[in-house]
């Protein structure tokens, strides 16, 4: 075994072992078809208090390595080849019992979905104490105190009072802190956290990160972090490593990785995402073409050569190594050097579209979808005996209150707010699917405020959705030409034989060939079936066309083809569209006008580029600073909203916002409406605060 | 300055049915001369130092050679190892100069800090060694003045307004009783941005202390 000379950096005089070190690992999957190599040739290390962010594309191994380290590979998992060291001890090939004594309390885990992690029969007080008094004998009493501060420090309020609920009883990001908390309650040399935060808001997801940068200095515990989200590891990690299908291609400093990225894959990556804090011109997004191989159909050279858009045919024959490109950098290309010298240019199939996309620009059309007070109430069920008697007063979850907007034809409007804003209502609302309360919906002069049961033909056909899970929205057992046939013939009337060649062309429209007619979407990707969504959306040529967050459930680069070929198609067909989406970077580079709501309200709209730019409404200027930014140059202000968006069964008073307000004026945020400013004819303020003030606001990022 | 922000948290740990020969192995690899020896829970069992592992000659010199290799092979990490209940350990929340009076007072090169009998670090004279090194601001550039004044109170504060007047920054300060005339006292500063010259100026027409030492470093 190899001596491992001590590091002693600048900043500390400690030997630094590190605590986790795997080396050239490679983890197989036993299936009927033989041996798939799942993981190969992955090594990285991670010292004390360091975070290692490991990114990339689901599939590509990076739960897997996870996995191997606390040996959850399951029964067709195992090891093939490589070491991890943990704690200086040699994990491989050692007993269970063995294995269990080694890592023992020492290594704790957080999985994405906290609902899972819970026991939902217990109290949260049971469950976090259970981990003190199995692992070190602790009275119950000493085991609840320890608890109750552990809560503190995670910042869970009122911990006296979530010791006793049960796992349903907490939000989201509660819960989130109560696995967290439980993992730390051993104080584990290492953490291992699988897309901890992918489940929640934006808003949530901020104060997680926060939290853990700041419990890893407390705690001095080594995290390796996964996330498939380039944000949120260039916020909370020091070291990343890129993993792309079952290898690491390029692994170095947070900075080094983002700022001067040397693998052609890494680099696709970062041109995948809408950046926040640039105009909105250099936020075009360039998809990496093609898809990740899958582990069993591996390419002979290089695993990226048939997306490379720098391929020559060594890297088909030859397959490389991971080297050491620049000190401390490594990257697994042969050319690195060169591709990092070169500045990269748009592949040349892509330029026309990109030209098309430069030259749009909103024209001042008139409104094709007008909202005036629209209001869209649940009725609450009450158990009192009053209202069973019908003599109780109704109460209602006021979804979406009081929402004026128009839409001018041919523009996006974005739609923006954390969940349980009332953003997927109101396009349910306008769509038919859920009844309007009061006030009044006009499409292209229609009044449209009946439900979608009582509307015409043609109204129907003039209005569509894309949704945002195309699993459940797809018929698993008709193929996806019959499906996307269907509206053709039912509102264009397209006589049955030429209803083939019209879906080939719609396929042709989304970038998918002829071949997927007959297929069903279980054959599909997640990509392709979205596609499949947006073609039926767009068959029947609809005049508005509603996205509820599309490409939320897509991986970035998929996403960000998925994005491009939205636009283009709106702009062939001129339509208009409704774009709701949670993640305001999304938002920018895809709308003409945004909204802000918040708890059934609008506190925020006008053209794109002013939402971003002072003056901000103070929910807005809230949920640009949660926003992770794949830059870890960019400066970002540090505003964090406590609690979570309040029932709207009983609205807080005047502003709604006011009890999270980081600029509440006063009283008169709870007593009074906030009145409409207007900054511009298009954009409006919902707020107390003066304009002038507003707009002495500095911009919450700012990019060196 | 506390142990526990000084402290090496999450420690490498041995178990107690180690052999011998891998501790040595494993401590050589990982260049550590402590090693805590924990149960199940992190529960401290016992300590490995590199003089524990040393096997007393007179043990040996009964066996002859088939039976040293024997005996050798099956002594555990158990069998040689300092038992809990004679390690010396510290709190989380002692000062550091504690750390450093419980080791000297006792000579002995490391403290496992511990919190209900649970190993939570350990804190060694490298560790104490640093932290003095960081309070004379090692790593960064200045003058470095050693001055001797009285044992009376008021003399330091004499020499750091002398310095504030010149508009100098103090860097470092610490202060020890002169090694051979109890009455006075010798104080170290180190001065941030300052030529050696001047500094010497000034802190000469300081009143009743003299300038033991200079140097730049």
């Amino acid at each position: 075994m190899r001596v491992d000379f001590e590091q002693i950096t600048d900043m500390d005089y400690r030997i630094k072992t590190p605590i986790l070190k795997v080396e050239n690992l490679a983890i197989s999957y036993e299936t009927r078809k033989g041996d798939v190599p799942a993981v190969r040739d992955v090594s990285f290390e991670i010292r004390r208090g360091e975070t290692h962010g490991i990114v990339g594309e689901s599939g590509c191994g990076k739960s897997t390595v996870a996995f191997s380290i606390v040996n959850f590979l399951g029964r067709n998992g195992r090891i093939v080849g490589g070491s991890i060291l943990f704690q200086g001890q040699e994990l491989r090939g050692r007993g269970e019992e063995e294995l269990r004594r080694l890592r023992g309390d020492q290594i704790a885990m957080v999985y994405q979905d906290p609902m899972s992690a819970l026991n939902p029969s217990l109290r949260i007080g049971d469950q976090l104490s259970e981990v003190l008094i199995v692992h070190r004998n602790l009275s119950k009493k000493a085991a609840y105190e320890k608890c109750i501060d552990m809560l503190k420090r995670v910042y869970m309020p009122d911990p006296e009072a979530v010791m006793l609920r049960y796992p349903h009883q907490l939000s989201g990001g509660q819960q989130q802190r109560v696995v967290i908390a439980m993992a730390l309650l051993n104080n584990p040399a290492l953490l291992i956290m699988d897309e901890p935060t992918t489940a929640l808001d934006v808003t949530v997801e901020a104060a997680v990160l926060d939290l853990i940068d700041e419990l890893r200095r407390e705690f001095d515990t080594a995290i390796m972090y996964i996330s498939h989200n380039l944000g949120v590891i260039a916020r909370v990690s020091d070291l990343v490593g890129v993993m792309y299908a079952g290898e690491m291609v390029e692994r170095a400093a947070v900075e080094e990785v983002f700022l001067n990225p040397l693998h052609p894959y890494t680099q696709g990556l970062m041109r995948c995402v809408p950046k926040l804090g640039l105009s909105k011109e250099s936020s075009y997004l360039y998809p990496i073409r093609g898809r990740v191989p899958s582990p069993a159909e591996l390419p002979p050279g290089c695993i990226f050569e048939p997306r490379c858009d720098y391929a020559r045919p060594q890297c088909q024959q030859a397959h490389p190594e991971l080297r050491e490109v620049a000190p401390g950098h490594f990257a697994r290309c042969h050319f690195a050097e060169e591709i990092a010298a070169q500045k990269w240019q748009p592949p040349q199939d892509l330029i026309p579209d990109l030209a098309a996309l430069a030259a749009r620009k909103p024209e001042v059309a008139e409104p094709i979808l007008r909202l005036q007070q629209v209001k869209t109430y649940y009725e609450q069920e009450r158990k009192s005996l009053a209202s069973l008697l019908g003599l109780g007063q109704a109460r209602y979850v006021k979804a979406v209150d009081d929402v004026s907007l128009e839409v001018p034809r041919g523009c996006t409007l974005g739609v923006v707010g954390e969940s349980g804003c009332g953003k997927s209502t109101l396009a349910k609302t306008i769509v038919g699917l859920e009844p309007l309360t009061d006030g009044r919906v006009e499409f292209m002069g229609f009044d449209i405020s009946v439900p979608v049961s009582k509307r015409d033909l043609s109204l129907i056909k003039e209005l569509q959705m894309v949704f945002q899970n195309p699993d459940s929205t797809m018929n698993p057992s008709f193929s996806v030409g019959y499906q996307i046939g269907r509206p053709l013939r039912r509102f264009r009337g397209v006589p049955r034989h030429q209803v083939r060649d019209e879906v080939i062309r719609l396929l042709e429209a989304v970038k998918l060939d002829a071949s997927y007619y007959d297929r069903l979407p279980r054959q599909l990707s997640g990509g392709e079936k979205q596609r499949v969504g947006i073609a039926r959306a767009f068959a029947a040529r609809p005049n508005l066309v509603l996205c509820d967050e599309p490409v939320s459930s897509l991986d970035v680069s998929v996403q960000a083809a998925v994005l491009n070929l939205l636009l283009e198609i709106q702009q062939k067909y001129g339509t208009t569209m409704l774009f709701i989406a949670h993640d305001l970077s999304v938002v920018r580079f895809f709308s003409d006008f945004v909204a802000v709501m918040y708890l059934g309200k609008i506190c925020e709209i006008g053209p794109a580029e002013a939402i971003y730019a002072p003056p901000y409404h103070p929910y807005t200027e809230a949920l640009l600073s949660a926003v992770p930014i794949p830059d870890p140059s960019a400066d970002q202000k540090r505003i964090r909203l406590s609690g979570t968006v309040p029932s709207a069964l009983h609205p807080p008073s005047g502003c709604r916002f006011h009890t999270r307000c980081p600029r509440k004026i006063g009283e008169i945020c709870e007593r009074e409406i906030p009145p409409c400013q207007h900054v511009t004819a298009e954009h409006r303020i919902y707020c107390h605060i003066p304009l002038e003030e507003l707009r002495r606001i500095e911009p919450v990022v700012t990019v060196k | 300055m506390l142990v526990k922000d000084y402290m090496t948290k999450h420690p490498l740990m041995g178990q107690p049915t180690m052999s011998v020969v891998e501790a040595q192995r494993f401590m050589g690899e990982n260049k550590i001369r402590h090693l805590p020896i924990v149960g199940k829970g992190k529960r401290l069992l016992g300590l490995v130092t590199r003089q524990t592992l040393l096997v007393h000659p007179a043990k040996l010199g009964s066996l002859n050679v088939w039976e040293i290799t024997r005996f050798l092979s099956n002594l555990t990490v158990g069998d040689v190892m300092v038992k809990a209940k004679d390690v010396i350990s510290v709190d989380k929340n002692a000062t550091i100069e504690e750390a450093a009076r419980i080791m000297v007072e006792n000579k002995i090169g490391c403290l496992p800090v511990l919190e209900d009998g649970i190993v939570i670090g350990i804190i060694t004279e490298i560790d104490l060694l640093a932290q003095l090194m960081e309070m004379m601001a090692t790593r960064l550039p200045g003058v470095r003045v050693t001055v001797r004044m009285p044992n009376v109170s008021g003399e330091l504060a004499k020499l750091v307004s002398a310095i504030s007047a010149q508009g100098w920054g103090i860097l470092a300060c610490g202060g020890v009783p002169s090694p051979h005339d109890p009455a006075k006292w010798d104080a170290v500063v180190k001065i941030r941005d300052a030529p050696r010259e001047a500094v010497v100026a000034a802190l000469e027409k300081v009143e009743g202390q003299q300038i033991v030492d200079v140097r730049e470093v």
